[in-house]
Protein backbone atom coordinates (compact mmCIF):
# COMPACT_ATOMS: atom_id res chain seq x y z
CA UNK A 1 0.00 0.00 0.00
CA UNK A 2 0.99 3.66 -0.77
CA UNK A 3 0.83 4.68 2.99
CA UNK A 4 3.16 2.05 4.02
CA UNK A 5 5.71 2.29 1.42
CA UNK A 6 5.70 6.36 2.15
CA UNK A 7 6.54 5.38 6.28
CA UNK A 8 8.50 2.34 5.47
CA UNK A 9 6.09 0.28 7.34
CA UNK A 10 6.52 2.48 10.19
CA UNK A 11 9.76 2.29 10.50
CA UNK A 12 9.88 6.16 9.40
CA UNK A 13 8.97 8.77 12.25
CA UNK A 14 6.32 11.19 11.09
CA UNK A 15 7.05 14.24 8.94
CA UNK A 16 11.00 12.69 8.08
CA UNK A 17 12.32 11.97 4.89
CA UNK A 18 14.48 9.39 4.09
CA UNK A 19 18.34 9.95 3.06
CA UNK A 20 20.52 8.24 2.10
CA UNK A 21 23.82 10.70 2.71
CA UNK A 22 24.68 11.61 5.90
CA UNK A 23 23.67 15.53 6.50
CA UNK A 24 26.57 17.56 8.51
CA UNK A 25 25.19 19.66 11.06
CA UNK A 26 26.39 21.06 14.73
CA UNK A 27 26.09 24.20 16.68
CA UNK A 28 29.72 24.54 16.97
CA UNK A 29 33.08 24.20 15.04
CA UNK A 30 34.50 21.01 15.24
CA UNK A 31 37.08 20.51 17.80
CA UNK A 32 40.35 18.95 17.58
CA UNK A 33 40.72 15.98 19.17
CA UNK A 34 44.15 15.92 21.63
CA UNK A 35 44.55 12.12 22.38
CA UNK A 36 46.86 13.63 25.20
CA UNK A 37 44.49 15.83 27.46
CA UNK A 38 41.00 13.76 26.05
CA UNK A 39 39.22 12.00 29.02
CA UNK A 40 35.63 11.18 29.56
CA UNK A 41 34.37 11.34 33.28
CA UNK A 42 31.53 10.06 34.98
CA UNK A 43 30.45 11.40 38.04
CA UNK A 44 27.12 12.23 40.16
CA UNK A 45 24.82 9.73 41.66
CA UNK A 46 27.23 7.12 41.05
CA UNK A 47 28.52 4.36 43.34
CA UNK A 48 32.23 4.97 41.53
CA UNK A 49 32.93 8.15 39.75
CA UNK A 50 36.16 7.33 36.85
CA UNK A 51 38.11 9.35 34.45
CA UNK A 52 39.22 7.31 31.58
CA UNK A 53 41.80 8.45 29.34
CA UNK A 54 41.18 7.65 25.70
CA UNK A 55 43.66 4.47 25.38
CA UNK A 56 41.47 3.38 28.95
CA UNK A 57 38.18 4.08 27.11
CA UNK A 58 38.91 2.08 23.85
CA UNK A 59 39.49 -1.02 25.81
CA UNK A 60 36.75 -1.57 27.57
CA UNK A 61 34.34 -4.25 25.83
CA UNK A 62 33.25 -3.19 22.24
CA UNK A 63 29.51 -3.30 21.72
CA UNK A 64 28.37 -3.26 17.94
CA UNK A 65 24.71 -2.17 17.03
CA UNK A 66 23.00 -1.35 13.96
CA UNK A 67 20.16 1.24 14.39
CA UNK A 68 18.00 3.86 12.36
CA UNK A 69 18.64 8.20 12.91
CA UNK A 70 16.20 10.33 12.86
CA UNK A 71 17.24 14.07 12.85
CA UNK A 72 14.65 17.11 14.30
CA UNK A 73 15.46 18.91 10.53
CA UNK A 74 13.67 16.31 9.14
CA UNK A 75 16.03 13.78 7.92
CA UNK A 76 15.98 10.12 8.97
CA UNK A 77 18.82 7.61 7.95
CA UNK A 78 18.23 3.64 7.97
CA UNK A 79 20.80 1.40 9.33
CA UNK A 80 23.92 2.91 10.74
CA UNK A 81 26.33 0.44 12.10
CA UNK A 82 27.41 1.50 15.40
CA UNK A 83 30.52 0.83 17.15
CA UNK A 84 31.85 1.56 20.90
CA UNK A 85 30.89 0.68 24.58
CA UNK A 86 27.40 0.01 25.28
CA UNK A 87 25.98 2.37 28.20
CA UNK A 88 25.07 -0.59 29.93
CA UNK A 89 28.96 -1.18 29.93
CA UNK A 90 29.46 1.97 31.54
CA UNK A 91 26.47 2.07 34.31
CA UNK A 92 27.95 -1.67 35.29
CA UNK A 93 31.63 -0.04 36.17
CA UNK A 94 30.29 2.92 37.82
CA UNK A 95 26.66 1.62 39.55
CA UNK A 96 24.47 4.05 39.33
CA UNK A 97 22.62 5.26 42.84
CA UNK A 98 19.28 4.11 43.42
CA UNK A 99 18.78 8.12 43.58
CA UNK A 100 19.94 8.48 40.01
CA UNK A 101 16.91 9.40 37.73
CA UNK A 102 18.82 11.35 35.08
CA UNK A 103 21.71 11.92 33.46
CA UNK A 104 23.07 14.78 31.55
CA UNK A 105 25.82 14.08 28.62
CA UNK A 106 28.42 16.78 28.38
CA UNK A 107 30.35 17.42 25.09
CA UNK A 108 32.94 19.71 23.76
CA UNK A 109 31.98 23.71 23.94
CA UNK A 110 29.68 22.94 26.58
CA UNK A 111 27.21 21.24 24.52
CA UNK A 112 24.69 18.98 27.01
CA UNK A 113 21.67 16.83 26.31
CA UNK A 114 19.67 15.46 29.01
CA UNK A 115 18.34 12.01 29.30
CA UNK A 116 15.90 10.29 31.74
CA UNK A 117 17.84 7.11 33.32
CA UNK A 118 15.00 5.07 31.41
CA UNK A 119 16.07 6.90 28.18
CA UNK A 120 19.78 6.07 28.33
CA UNK A 121 19.30 3.02 29.88
CA UNK A 122 18.58 1.13 26.81
CA UNK A 123 20.05 -1.85 24.80
CA UNK A 124 20.68 -0.08 21.62
CA UNK A 125 22.13 3.03 23.46
CA UNK A 126 26.58 3.46 23.27
CA UNK A 127 29.33 5.69 23.22
CA UNK A 128 30.21 5.14 19.79
CA UNK A 129 33.89 5.80 18.19
CA UNK A 130 33.29 4.38 15.06
CA UNK A 131 30.26 3.74 12.15
CA UNK A 132 30.02 1.27 9.05
CA UNK A 133 33.21 0.42 9.94
CA UNK A 134 35.53 3.06 9.66
CA UNK A 135 36.46 5.59 13.02
CA UNK A 136 34.15 8.23 13.19
CA UNK A 137 35.06 11.43 11.80
CA UNK A 138 35.13 14.70 13.29
CA UNK A 139 32.62 16.09 11.74
CA UNK A 140 30.06 13.12 12.51
CA UNK A 141 31.22 13.53 16.60
CA UNK A 142 34.77 11.65 16.36
CA UNK A 143 36.13 10.50 18.33
CA UNK A 144 33.42 9.86 20.45
CA UNK A 145 29.44 10.53 20.25
CA UNK A 146 26.98 8.94 21.89
CA UNK A 147 23.83 7.12 20.00
CA UNK A 148 20.50 6.80 21.35
CA UNK A 149 18.72 5.52 18.09
CA UNK A 150 14.65 5.87 19.84
CA UNK A 151 15.15 9.42 20.43
CA UNK A 152 15.95 12.55 18.18
CA UNK A 153 19.71 13.20 17.33
CA UNK A 154 19.95 16.06 18.91
CA UNK A 155 20.19 13.70 22.39
CA UNK A 156 22.64 11.74 20.39
CA UNK A 157 25.53 14.36 21.35
CA UNK A 158 28.55 14.70 19.39
CA UNK A 159 32.59 14.62 21.15
CA UNK A 160 30.99 13.60 24.52
CA UNK A 161 33.27 14.23 27.03
CA UNK A 162 31.31 13.11 30.33
CA UNK A 163 28.40 11.76 31.93
CA UNK A 164 26.72 13.38 34.92
CA UNK A 165 23.78 10.99 36.93
CA UNK A 166 21.36 13.10 38.62
CA UNK A 167 18.58 12.79 40.90
CA UNK A 168 16.52 15.21 39.26
CA UNK A 169 16.12 16.47 35.28
CA UNK A 170 17.75 19.60 34.32
CA UNK A 171 17.66 20.66 30.50
CA UNK A 172 20.40 20.18 28.11
CA UNK A 173 21.56 23.05 25.26
CA UNK A 174 18.99 22.62 23.12
CA UNK A 175 16.03 21.59 25.32
CA UNK A 176 16.52 25.15 27.04
CA UNK A 177 15.94 26.53 23.45
CA UNK A 178 12.62 25.77 22.59
CA UNK A 179 13.23 22.02 21.81
CA UNK A 180 11.24 18.80 23.55
CA UNK A 181 12.19 17.51 26.50
CA UNK A 182 11.89 13.78 25.87
CA UNK A 183 12.27 13.85 21.92
CA UNK A 184 10.61 10.83 20.43
CA UNK A 185 10.66 11.12 16.85
CA UNK A 186 7.16 8.64 16.78
CA UNK A 187 5.65 11.00 18.59
CA UNK A 188 7.38 14.08 17.11
CA UNK A 189 8.29 15.35 20.01
CA UNK A 190 10.05 18.43 18.63
CA UNK A 191 9.61 21.56 20.90
CA UNK A 192 9.02 22.45 24.35
CA UNK A 193 5.32 23.88 23.74
CA UNK A 194 4.28 20.31 23.22
CA UNK A 195 5.16 19.37 26.07
CA UNK B 1 2.80 43.32 1.47
CA UNK B 2 4.62 42.43 4.72
CA UNK B 3 6.43 39.13 4.74
CA UNK B 4 7.37 39.90 8.50
CA UNK B 5 5.34 37.30 11.34
CA UNK B 6 2.76 38.00 12.62
CA UNK B 7 1.98 34.72 14.80
CA UNK B 8 4.24 33.12 17.26
CA UNK B 9 4.45 30.10 15.11
CA UNK B 10 5.88 32.49 12.40
CA UNK B 11 7.99 34.07 15.00
CA UNK B 12 9.37 30.43 15.47
CA UNK B 13 9.76 29.29 11.98
CA UNK B 14 12.19 32.40 12.26
CA UNK B 15 14.40 30.96 15.12
CA UNK B 16 14.34 27.88 13.92
CA UNK B 17 15.57 29.09 10.15
CA UNK B 18 18.47 30.87 12.25
CA UNK B 19 19.17 27.51 13.97
CA UNK B 20 19.55 25.59 10.91
CA UNK B 21 21.77 28.16 9.59
CA UNK B 22 24.23 27.99 12.20
CA UNK B 23 24.13 24.11 12.08
CA UNK B 24 25.28 23.90 8.60
CA UNK B 25 27.21 26.67 9.14
CA UNK B 26 30.66 24.53 9.15
CA UNK B 27 29.37 22.92 5.18
CA UNK B 28 29.97 26.72 4.55
CA UNK B 29 31.28 30.07 4.69
CA UNK B 30 30.49 30.84 8.66
CA UNK B 31 31.05 33.78 9.00
CA UNK B 32 28.29 34.37 6.33
CA UNK B 33 25.87 31.92 8.01
CA UNK B 34 26.44 33.20 11.08
CA UNK B 35 25.44 36.96 9.50
CA UNK B 36 22.65 35.51 8.06
CA UNK B 37 21.37 34.15 11.65
CA UNK B 38 22.20 36.76 13.50
CA UNK B 39 20.04 38.62 11.02
CA UNK B 40 17.59 36.04 11.14
CA UNK B 41 17.02 36.57 14.30
CA UNK B 42 17.11 40.32 15.40
CA UNK B 43 13.81 40.08 12.70
CA UNK B 44 12.49 37.22 15.19
CA UNK B 45 13.58 39.15 18.42
CA UNK B 46 11.32 42.42 17.00
CA UNK B 47 9.06 40.76 15.77
CA UNK B 48 8.22 39.21 19.02
CA UNK B 49 8.17 42.08 21.00
CA UNK B 50 4.91 42.96 18.78
CA UNK B 51 3.23 39.73 17.99
CA UNK B 52 0.31 39.08 21.17
CA UNK B 53 1.89 35.41 22.46
CA UNK B 54 5.10 35.43 20.82
CA UNK B 55 6.88 37.64 23.95
CA UNK B 56 8.96 34.70 25.31
CA UNK B 57 10.40 34.12 22.09
CA UNK B 58 11.90 37.57 22.34
CA UNK B 59 14.03 35.49 24.78
CA UNK B 60 15.01 32.47 22.64
CA UNK B 61 16.08 35.14 20.12
CA UNK B 62 18.45 36.57 22.48
CA UNK B 63 19.78 33.18 23.65
CA UNK B 64 21.15 32.27 20.31
CA UNK B 65 22.50 35.98 19.31
CA UNK B 66 24.20 35.25 22.53
CA UNK B 67 25.46 31.79 21.34
CA UNK B 68 26.08 33.23 18.02
CA UNK B 69 28.45 35.94 19.45
CA UNK B 70 30.64 33.40 21.38
CA UNK B 71 30.92 31.24 18.34
CA UNK B 72 32.31 34.06 16.49
CA UNK B 73 34.96 35.14 18.99
CA UNK B 74 35.84 30.89 19.29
Amino acid sequence: MRAEREDHDGRLPPNQRLTRGWPILHASPIPKFKEEIWSFCVWGEVETEVEWTWPEFRSLPKFRNTSDFHCVTGWSKFDVAWEGVSFKEIASRVTPKPSATHVIVHAEYGYTANLPLAAIDDTDVLFAWAHDGFDLEPEHGGPLRLVVPKLYAWKSAKWVRGLHFLNHDERGYWEERGYHNRADPFREERYSWQE
Amino acid sequence: MSDEPTTPQEVWALIERADELVKYAQNRDPATAYAQARSTLERAAEAARTVAGAEKLEEQAARRLADIAKLESA
